[in-house]
């Protein structure tokens, strides 16, 4: 079983024990693809399907729609667009930023500048 | 002494104390309440308002922001917010002030904390903040108005149309006394909080007073010098108009707020928050503001729907762990 396939399946079991509506049929057709493959794609008989399905899976199990998509072996495509607008910055930058510490990684891409006021 | 921004959350995280001195802030968008002079119940959190960096978008700002820095979210005309502060427990002293009119005391925006009055709120004890401090466990909720129509509580009480938004600081108890406070508590620790055109200044909203809500602004009752106030982490939020957000960011605003009215005639429920604490009295300056509904019907002759009754039927009683709901529904 697929790493991305057991995820999904957790998480829908965990929604389904509270609410029917999370049921592998009716989940299948909110997203919009038929259940047999959906249950291939739980049990990692299929390869993880493509990105816009993951973005509808991640909106209805509520989960992180970056971290599905990197289970499957995939990167957001909004991503790979800020990536390609500046291949050179980016590419050294993740490099640098590979062994760093989530706190540390923080701390520089997302400090709040303070102004005059 | 950072601020981050992460996924619309404000993260204030004085490392340089503590390790565990860390919180974070969001701006919820909710339901106006109704401006008739009554006392309402809590209304939901409907979802976080977007945060942007200033600087990200510099080249079709007015200059003025870019230079106060910080942070901007949208806002509708007339669209209610409140605070929500979440954390681990580290104790913070935290001032709020709406164009630099302090939100708890009334008084000018001032650095340092002040003890008489109060003038900021006190973590983890407060959860949120929903608006001005006017009577001892009434606040007037914070509602978006355009700077320089006269509405905002920074023009009433000062007459000028200068600042708008948002400001904060936040100090964080004293590395040792968070120590001491932590070996006695060690067993009582909690989570607490669940609950390409150049944009003109005219863009730029103020926050003014709305109608009157049940909500206790807690009391510290620690001494004054517990905070560290040499290590304060200071932010400035701006607030666009929403109809400018698009144009200033290049993503789209968010829906215009469900109205107080179609939340409740669904059925949804309003919330009373039970919490022990004793509470600051209130400040006489902003007990003497005009609301929103107020001025209007002085200048217009009516206040429109500002004032309109909604009959509120499902309120849920949440007590020491605030429950209050947070969704992005609407």
């Amino acid at each position: 079983m697929s790493d991305f396939g057991a995820h999904v399946r957790k998480a829908r079991e965990a929604k389904l024990t509270q609410d029917r509506r999370y049921s592998l049929r009716q989940v299948a057709q909110r997203i919009g693809v038929e259940p047999a493959y959906l249950s291939k794609v739980e049990r990692g008989e299929t390869a993880p399907p493509g990105e816009e399905t993951i973005r509808a899976l991640a909106r209805e199990l509520d989960e992180d729609t970056d971290v599905l998509l990197a289970l499957a072996g995939k990167v957001s495509s909004d991503l790979k667009e800020i990536i390609l607008r500046r291949p050179r910055l980016f590419a050294d930058l993740l490099r640098q930023l590979k062994q760093a510490p989530d706190h540390a990684i923080l701390r520089l891409v997302r400090e709040v500048k303070d102004g005059d006021w | 002494m950072p601020v981050y921004l992460d996924r619309d959350e404000l993260i204030f995280h004085a490392d340089d104390v503590h390790p565990d001195a860390r919180f974070s802030l969001a701006f919820q968008r909710t339901l106006r309440i109704p401006d008739d002079g009554r006392d309402h119940p809590l209304p939901p959190g409907l979802g976080r308002f977007p945060l942007r960096h200033v600087e990200d978008h510099a080249d079709r700002l007015p200059q003025g922001w870019v230079t106060r820095g910080g942070v901007m979210f949208p806002m509708y005309q007339a669209e209610a917010m409140w605070i929500l502060f979440s954390g681990g427990g580290y104790p913070f002293a935290v001032k709020i002030a709406a164009g630099k009119i302090n939100a708890v005391s009334g008084e000018r925006w001032s650095p340092g904390l002040n003890r008489d009055p109060q003038d900021y709120c006190v973590l983890p004890e407060q959860p949120w903040l929903d608006g001005y401090a006017v009577e001892r466990g009434v606040i007037r909720q914070f509602v978006a108005m355009p700077l320089g129509q006269g509405y905002t509580a920074e023009e009433q009480l000062t007459g000028a149309a200068e600042w708008g938004g948002v400001q904060i600081v936040a100090y964080p108890m004293k590395a040792e006394r968070w120590e001491e406070l932590r070996r006695r508590r060690a067993k009582e620790m909690r989570v607490y909080a669940m609950r390409a055109p150049m944009v003109a200044e005219s863009a730029a909203m103020g926050l003014a007073p709305g109608g009157r809500m049940r909500q206790v602004i807690v009391r510290d009752r620690r001494p004054l010098d517990v905070w560290d106030q040499r290590h304060g982490l200071r932010c400035h939020v701006a607030i666009l108009n929403s109809a400018d957000w698009a144009a200033a960011t290049g993503s789209p605003a968010p829906q215009p707020p469900v109205s107080a009215r179609d939340y409740t005639a669904a059925g949804l429920p309003w919330y009373d928050y039970y919490a022990e604490a004793p509470a600051v009295p209130g400040a006489a300056a902003l007990a003497s503001l005009k609301s929103v509904a107020a001025l209007a019907r002085e200048r217009h002759g009516d206040a429109g729907d500002l004032a309109e009754p909604v009959p509120v039927q499902r309120v849920l009683r949440i007590g020491q762990t605030p429950g209050r709901a947070v969704t992005s529904a609407f």
